[in-house]
């Protein structure tokens, strides 16, 4: 479960995220949408520990992000919206990282990475240095990062950038299975088919503050999509 | 001409705004910045007034003796630009993003060789600049020489000096990178690291300055004109040689024998452009794109060493998070020429000054010299454990990168991640200080109690300097920068350089007086009064651990900063 409480981040005198408070409940698969500019990677970043907030909270399955970062960090795992990695490091090596940080045993981190390879094809490339990879290669193995400790809870911003189809369709589905399976996904993303294929609920963010909440179950359109009226939506809102 | 002039224009103005900018933080850092810059150049100012009027007044060496001494300095400061040149302008001039996107433009790639190289040279010898200014102001108050002497020597005389050793730089590596794409990178990179220490090491045994300080002392006072004649050919056409010919002339009032040599030195500066012009409209474009296929040819082709227990997957002895650090930043060091490469000429240099140290012959019976001879080879360990810190202890943060990401977002807290980067570096620097310490101590002089104050005090300095450097290479951490030596040369780390250097300067002469009145006692009664040394040490002790929890507060603070 994740709860932002009236979070507000400022630069100097320019407010990014205004008052900001949403609740997704498990098992729930959350789009945040917005312009370019919006707020939405500082939101993200707050939630994840990169960003200090300067009023409010971020609660990860009932940890404060700021005041528990441990706990919660452990709870979730992260994709940003640059895929980087450490170039002189292997896919493997670089997934291996990671399961360290989550104090992961080794032989289990072997398992996942067995796991994680036929999930999403990453096997022809895991073994070479992240320095020959494409984007679309950086973005399936932070994918698999993200997934490596089993999270209760996945924070994604933009996560189909620099994919090919295949490669788009298999983390949709992968994330779906995963949705179904308990996983709440917090995703923000410019891609409105994305959201309107997958997400459960939606929430459309301009300027910092939060200007449009709609759930797939209230949706007028109630035809199990947002239903192609999204981007009408979406671009009457923020213009 | 347009287009220079709107780049180098752009340039001006982003280097303005960042010195100049409104915010607060950003003007008690630049006055921090000129507050420890100025007291840097003024402390330069008075050593090197100090030593030249020791050597000329107190040490009698004669002006002949006194510039050919000059000479072999600037020999090394030219190298040291030279050097400096070109290892930052591989980053600048061919690995850049701006380079990338200029190349994309309808610009031609001799006015990016221009724009790139002025940069580079601002970039990579500014601080140098400093240095030279402020021995020069040293060196001429010396002498009482006029206003228009300095300003004429620093613009005319010094800036086309180091310009010479930064175009040959730049010019050199183009060439190189022409022959990297038949050998390979890494028996290119040996055969540079075996160049420079071939042509330092050819320079001192050919110009000998023991051999020449003995000779020259035997014919003293007259000794100017026929020492003139002693200098190898070569010598003579080296611009340090020029520019000391310049300065020996001009303050003896000979202008006009000074002028020739100033000309040599203009003309040289001149034709060097005019010839890096035509080379970079030649080579400049193909070596690019040399570098670009080189990055591009990585992985598939190329041998790489396996260091199996290093690998990932391997049962881990340690907790899980503390293990996978340690064999990443040993993968990452060692897949990284730069790192690795530097660390080992960092060696090749301190095994170079133990073996000097070895064969001196010191035979001193005054208790300064005692105390001096030293704190001389004290503060040199310090110096090196300076060097080390800087290079490698500085830059360790900010290499974290845009991955940084991964770590903090992961379940560790990031004191955890300071103090393990703490606890690495001091224990690594630790051993190599203690070992340089003993054996560099008890090489210059037998004297037990001298080697455990050399140890002890190596270890509250190391403790410092490591604090220092991971302290202010957080603080002022750069996570877009990937080299780890652009990072070692920026702004940030030449504070902390000459930060450094005061706290050294505090230590040497903490021990100065004490260790005085050691010798004396013990040349004079042959008694070794235990006293002289403890109080120093305790004060040395205090103000280590003063800077270590100063710069590790300002650290702690400064890693949780947002990303």
């Amino acid at each position: 479960m994740i709860e932002l409480q009236n979070l507000v981040k400022r630069f100097g005198s320019f407010t990014a995220v205004d008052n900001l408070t949403l609740r997704v409940p498990t098992g729930q698969f959350f789009g945040f949408l917005g312009p370019n500019g919006a707020g939405k990677t500082t939101t993200i970043k707050m939630m994840t520990g990169l960003y200090e907030p300067t009023e409010g909270r971020c609660l990860i399955n009932g940890h404060d992000i700021h005041a528990d970062p441990v706990p919660a960090k452990r709870s979730f795992g992260y994709v940003p919206d640059q895929p980087y990695l450490y170039e002189k490091l292997t896919g493997r090596e670089f997934l291996h990282f990671v399961g360290g940080l989550f104090e992961m045993p080794v032989d289990m981190v072997k398992d996942r990475i067995n796991e994680l390879m036929e999930i999403f094809e990453i096997g022809p490339f895991i073994d070479k240095r992240a320095e020959e990879y494409s984007q679309g290669m950086r973005q399936r193995i932070v994918l698999s990062a993200a997934l490596i400790h089993d999270p209760k809870v996945l924070i994604i911003d933009e996560p189909i950038v620099g994919l090919d189809p295949r490669s788009a369709r298999l983390v949709k589905d992968t994330l779906k299975r995963k949705t179904r399976e308990g996983l709440t996904v917090f995703m923000s993303t410019h891609l409105l088919e994305i959201v309107e294929e997958l997400c459960d609920r939606i929430a459309i963010i301009k300027d910092g503050r939060m200007i449009f909440e709609e759930h797939r179950e209230t949706s007028r359109s109630m035809t199990g999509t947002f239903n192609g009226e999204l981007e009408a939506k979406f671009l009457e809102l923020t213009k | 001409m347009r287009e220079l002039v709107i780049m180098f224009n752009l340039k001006a103005q982003g280097f303005l705004k960042s010195v100049f900018s409104p915010s607060l933080p950003s003007l008690v850092k630049n006055l921090s910045s000129l507050c420890i810059f100025g007291g840097f150049a003024i402390g330069l100012f008075f050593l090197t007034r100090g030593v030249t009027t020791y050597l000329l007044q107190q040490a009698h060496i004669g002006q002949f003796l006194f510039h050919r001494l000059l000479s072999m300095l600037l020999y090394v400061f030219f190298i040291t630009v030279n050097l400096g040149n070109m290892i930052v302008s591989y980053s600048t001039l061919y690995k850049s993003q701006e380079v990338n996107f200029l190349m994309a433009m309808p610009i031609s790639h001799t006015k990016i060789f221009l724009i790139k190289f002025v940069d580079n040279f601002f970039y990579s010898s500014s601080t140098l600049t400093l240095v030279g200014f402020a021995i020069l102001l040293g060196y001429g108050s010396v002498f009482q020489l006029s206003w228009t002497f300095y300003f004429f020597t620093m613009f005319f005389v010094l800036l086309p000096f180091m310009l010479i050793a930064g175009i040959l730089a730049v010019m050199i590596l183009t060439a190189l990178i022409k022959v990297a794409t038949r050998i390979g990178v890494r028996w290119l990179l040996a055969i540079i690291i075996g160049g420079y220490l071939a042509a330092i090491y050819l320079y001192f045994k050919i110009t000998n300055p023991v051999q020449l300080v003995h000779e020259v002392m035997k014919h003293y006072p007259n000794v100017n004109e026929y020492f003139g004649y002693l200098d190898p050919p070569f010598v003579r056409y080296l611009p340090n040689h020029w520019v000391t010919e310049f300065l020996y002339w001009s303050v003896n009032g000979e202008f006009a024998r000074a002028i020739p040599y100033f000309t040599l030195l203009f003309l040289t500066m001149l034709g060097l452009i005019v010839l890096a012009g035509m080379f970079a409209h030649r080579y400049y474009y193909g070596a690019w794109l040399a570098v670009s296929d080189l990055q591009a040819m990585k992985g598939p082709g190329e041998k790489r060493i396996r260091l199996r227990f290093l690998e990932f997957g391997r049962k881990a002895f340690l907790k899980p998070q503390t293990d996978v650090f340690i064999r990443r930043d040993i993968l990452l060091f060692f897949r990284e020429p730069s790192q690795w490469m530097h660390l080992l000429l960092m060696m090749v240099l301190l095994m170079i000054f133990l073996i000097s140290i070895g064969t001196l012959e010191l035979k001193l019976t005054q208790p300064l010299m005692q105390a001096v001879s030293f704190l001389v080879v004290f503060l040199f360990n310090g110096f090196l454990i300076a060097s080390i810190a800087l290079r490698f202890v500085f830059p360790s943060v900010s290499l974290e990168g845009d991955t940084f990401w991964s770590v903090r977002s992961s379940p560790l807290s990031v004191r955890k991640l300071y103090w393990y980067k703490f606890t690495g570096a001091f224990l690594l620097v630790l051993i190599i200080a203690e070992l340089l310490s003993v054996a560099s101590i008890s090489m210059l002089r037998n004297n037990i109690l001298l080697t455990q104050v050399a140890a002890a005090s190596t270890a509250f300095v190391t403790l410092a300097l490591i604090g220092l450097n991971l302290g202010s290479g957080t603080y002022f951490a750069t996570f877009k920068e990937k080299n780890p030596i652009r990072v070692a040369s920026s702004q940030g780390a030449s504070l902390t350089f000459l930060a450094s250097m005061v706290y050294l300067a505090a230590i040497s002469s903490v021990l100065l007086v004490p260790l005085n009145s050691y010798f004396d006692s013990l040349i004079r009664e042959g008694v070794s009064h235990t006293q002289w040394v403890l109080v120093p040490m305790a004060t040395i002790a205090v103000l280590s651990i003063l800077v270590f929890a100063t710069s590790t507060s300002v650290g702690l603070r400064a890693i949780k900063r947002d990303l």
